[in-house]
């Protein structure tokens, strides 16, 4: 009987491995039936949208996805970087004695059908004021009244001529007042109407971009499927004839960059839309099926001073530092060629706003030379050492500690810079920086701290030395030299780090506001960059390149503009091999 | 001390134990430098709407108000919402809790299963070659870097002889696909897990061995095994009826924290694989500053691993009758 009993839950046991193996096997055969298919565009993300909620979307993820059901009134040309209209029919017509601007809409529907009309527009803006809508907010607060006058064309009144109304203001995303109209009169019966509105939760987006949102997992992937209504469907914007002309869009997570090099490789992804990392630029270019995009990105990274206190409240130490930096070997070295140098807070790809003629500190000297010089800026303005850095022969030595034009020797002070695992380039900039100030005595430490903390420090206690810090995805419009440098915002949380104060400068900011003239504006902008690059609160170090990789097995008609391909016009121009 | 009164003063002290975490991780996360919203690194956003967002937030409010209104909501089964999803904690927990366990959980079950069975081989082989080889292996693999082995695994088994998808829990072109039944559906998450499954297993299962080979080795010392072995009982009934049992004791407390922590995922694991679990979330809160999500996660977490404690409290007084309490 035991022995039966024993047999048989043998056979049972063998059953089960048998039934497990079957599963495990069928499961192999299961992925064999994954077709390639052109119609489907496999596009790679790094992490997981965090919201489908325009207003609360602040992670770049979110913004991603949401740009291809979300649309702006005006967009920029990918190879000018013109503003050109794109909900809109044409540009916006200013009337000086009204201080107005018309613009007239283009016939075009959301994805339900329905007709986008000045309604939507008129209500899109009342909402953002309303809630003031963070980020957005500040683009129409001094926009005092929007009217529709008819059905396709709205005028709006301004409090007094403003520069950014064009660039900034109207580039912000419509929303159609069906989907948003009781969420927010839902939301204003709230205590909290601003937090109700970024808590209400969008399943499916209604939009009037080229894709519609159909199936989300969370966690797994999100497709999307063509938009039938969209507006610019075989209609020709900036010389091209817009598609979509891929049916489909399947959004995959992949929170590792190694293996979306391998799912591109392996062909599982079409497109990652993320950086990534110069070391695996060789491996890919062995494939023959990878193609690798280098852009040129709109970005900025730099060394900041806290220039309210001594030392660094001293102009000449500030140029002194910025001569010993050499962006040069920065950019060699620690970003492997892979960034371009600036010299000045505008990018040098932003051809129209950059001013060419400023100083580049330090710029194709030799180390001992950078020395030399420094030296020759900081004996003029006063500071001394026991042993200097210079010797009676003119050549350089190991120094002493510097001694301040008071005599004091100088004090110990801070690099801060984000962690290795959050940014190695600026981490790796910290410490080379900290060696090179060494050299004439400058007694720097580089000290990484967690990006949060570190933000913490520079804006709101506002207590530290130096910092290095980056804005990777910098405006085309030049007003953030305003925010980063006007008085005003030398405050708690305002965007003056470095605590500078140049009323001249101020004076330029604020007409730079006010320039409706787009000639006059350059003038001031790039006058207001002279000034804070003779000043120099801040040293730009580098602006790194955008390294993105394909497969081509599948889609081709990718395009490349600053920051990158993965961008509106990619999504509406990309085409399945077979056609 | 009867079973009732442990229970009651068990959960008593865990009532205690619970709110004195909640009152530190409270003040960890508001005490940690940064906030949500000074992180949002974008110059659009001016120092007026950075102080409406915070005041719409409830961060201006004084430290011990938060405190009150945080404590006063969790007894309410409230847990606030993240700050970046604008959804419920509760409900982004619930979402990614299931695959969290259906990973963690099995492997820490199928680990342990190997660990015992191999565990008991090693230590009725003492000293022999089969000993000293099982012991390295399971060290070995105990101590490997996991994210380094999962790579391996991937571009092994996923790259190079494409077996297994490279990572996910779901195929998207089967799952869009209307037609496709439940058992194909079943069929691919078996098979996204597989990789993930084996790489936790194959660092998991070693210390289980261990546990189970010292426990074994103390166990075949007792003067029962003796008496079995002079009753003429085989070696195999020994070890595995007489000594295995009451060697197992301390696995079932490695396992039973084991499970209670698995419900926190493997941050590691989960980013790797890009399994969409409660670990990654975790990270992302806490490094975003997403305080009701970090906090919300934590509390989580601890519940349920001072459940398990009192669980494996009384499984042991079940387990072992001379344990007293």
């Amino acid at each position: 009987m035991i022995i039966k009993m024993q047999i048989s839950s043998l056979k049972v046991r063998k059953k089960g491995i048998v039934i497990l193996l079957t599963l495990i096997f069928s499961s192999f055969l299961f992925s064999c039936t994954e077709k390639k298919d052109g119609t489907i565009l496999k596009i790679g993300i790094a992490e997981e949208p965090r919201t489908l909620n325009i207003w609360l979307a602040s992670d770049a993820n979110s913004r991603k996805v949401l740009s291809l059901m979300y649309q702006n009134l005006y967009v920029r040309d990918p190879v000018s970087l013109q503003l050109i209209p794109w909900l809109a029919e044409s540009m916006p017509l200013f009337e000086p004695e009204t201080v107005s601007y018309i613009v007239k809409l283009r016939p075009a529907k959301w994805s339900d059908g329905s007709d986008l009309t000045s309604d939507d527009v008129l209500f899109t803006i009342n909402l953002i004021k309303k809630f003031k809508i963070p980020r957005l907010y500040s683009k129409w607060k001094f926009v005092k009244k929007v009217e529709a006058l008819d059905s396709q064309t709205i005028r709006f009144y301004l409090q007094k001529p403003v520069a950014i109304f064009v660039t900034k203001s109207l580039s912000v995303p419509i929303v159609s007042r069906s989907e948003w109209a009781d969420v927010a009169k839902k939301s204003l019966t709230h205590e909290k109407p601003l937090t109700a509105l970024l808590n209400h939760k969008i399943k499916f987006p209604l939009g009037c971009g080229p894709f519609v949102l159909k199936q989300r997992r969370e966690g797994a992937y999100l497709y999307f499927e063509k938009n039938r209504f969209f507006f610019g469907e075989n209609k020709k914007i900036a010389g091209h004839i817009l598609g979509p002309f891929v049916e489909k869009i399947i959004f995959k997570i992949y929170s590792s960059a190694d293996v979306a090099i391998l799912a591109l490789k392996k062909g599982s992804l079409d497109y990652h839309w993320s950086d990534i990392p110069p070391g695996h630029i060789n491996g890919l270019k062995e494939s023959k099926h990878i193609q690798v995009f280098v852009s040129k990105k709109s970005a900025l990274y730099f060394m900041g001073f806290n220039v309210r206190h001594s030392p660094f409240s001293d102009t000449a130490l500030r140029k002194a530092v910025a001569v010993l930096i050499d962006k040069e070997f920065i950019i060699s070295r620690i970003l492997q060629g892979y960034a371009s140098d600036m010299t000045s807070i505008v990018p040098k790809g932003n051809k129209f706003w950059h001013n060419p003629r400023l100083p580049a500190y330090g710029h194709g000297l030799t180390k001992q030379q950078r020395i030399k010089k420094a030296y020759t800026i900081l004996t003029e303005n006063g500071y001394t050492w026991k042993s200097p850095p210079i010797n009676e022969q003119g050549e350089t030595t190991m120094p002493s500690l510097i001694r301040l034009p008071n005599g004091e020797p100088m004090q110990d002070f801070t690099i801060l810079t984000p962690p290795a695992d959050y940014d190695p380039h600026r981490a790796a900039s910290g410490t080379i920086i900290q060696e090179w100030l060494k050299d004439l005595g400058l007694p720097a430490h580089s000290r990484p701290m967690s990006f949060g903390a570190l933000l913490s420090q520079v804006k709101q206690r506002r207590e530290f030395d130096t910092f290095i810090l980056g804005y990777g995805k910098l405006s085309l419009d030049p007003d953030y030299l305003r925010s980063f440098f006007h008085s005003k915002n030398n405050k708690k949380r305002g965007w003056n780090m470095s605590g500078y104060h140049n009323p001249d400068f101020d004076v330029a900011a604020d007409a730079s506001v006010a320039a409706v003239n787009i000639g006059e504006r350059q003038k001031l902008i790039r006058r207001m960059q002279e000034m804070v690059m003779t000043d120099v609160p801040y040293i730009p170090l580098y602006n790194p390149m955008r390294i993105e990789a394909i497969n081509m097995n599948n889609v081709s008609g990718w395009i490349k503009m600053v920051g990158g391909i993965g961008n509106l016009w990619s999504i509406c121009m990309v085409k399945p091999k077979q056609i | 001390m009867n079973l009732r009164r442990l229970i009651i003063r068990r959960s008593t002290e865990i009532f205690f134990i619970f709110f004195v975490i909640l009152t530190i991780l409270f003040l960890l996360f508001r005490l940690a430098p940064g906030d949500p919203v000074s992180r949002m690194v974008d110059p659009s956003m001016t120092t007026e709407e950075a102080e409406h967002l915070i005041n719409q937030l409830g961060l201006d409010r004084p430290l011990w108000s938060q405190y009150l209104f945080y404590v006063k909501n969790f007894f309410t089964g409230t847990l606030g919402n993240s700050f970046h999803y604008g959804e419920p904690v509760a409900q982004i927990i619930g979402q990614r809790l299931p695959n969290t366990i259906l990973l963690f959980t099995t492997s820490i079950i199928i680990s342990c299963i190997i660990g015992i069975y191999f565990g008991k081989i090693a230590a009725w082989n003492k000293g022999k070659k089969l000993d000293v080889w099982m012991t390295i292996g399971a060290l070995v693999l105990h101590t490997l870097f996991l994210p380094w082995a999962a790579l391996i695994i991937i571009w092994i088994f996923g790259y190079k002889l494409g077996w297994f998808p490279l990572n996910g829990m779901l195929t998207p072109e089967i799952w869009i696909n209307p037609e496709t039944g439940i058992f194909a559906r079943f069929l691919d998450v078996l098979h996204h897990m597989f990789l993930p499954l084996f790489t936790l297993c194959i660092i998991h299962f070693g210390s289980y061995l261990l546990i189970m080979r010292s426990g074994m080795l103390e166990t075949l010392q007792e003067d029962y095994i003796l008496t079995a072995k002079a009753k003429g009982l085989s070696a195999i009934e020994i070890r595995n009826r007489h000594a295995a049992p009451n060697a197992s004791l301390p696995v079932v407390t490695s396992v039973g924290l084991s499970l209670a922590f698995s419900v926190n995922g493997g941050a590691l694991t989960e980013i790797v694989f890009s399994w969409p679990g409660l670990g990654r979330e975790l990270i992302f809160a806490v490094s975003n500053n997403d305080y009701p999500l970090a906090l919300g996660s934590f509390l989580f977490i601890s519940i349920v691993v001072l459940v398990a404690n009192l669980i494996i409290d009384i499984l042991y007084a079940y387990l072992d009758p001379r344990i007293k309490y």
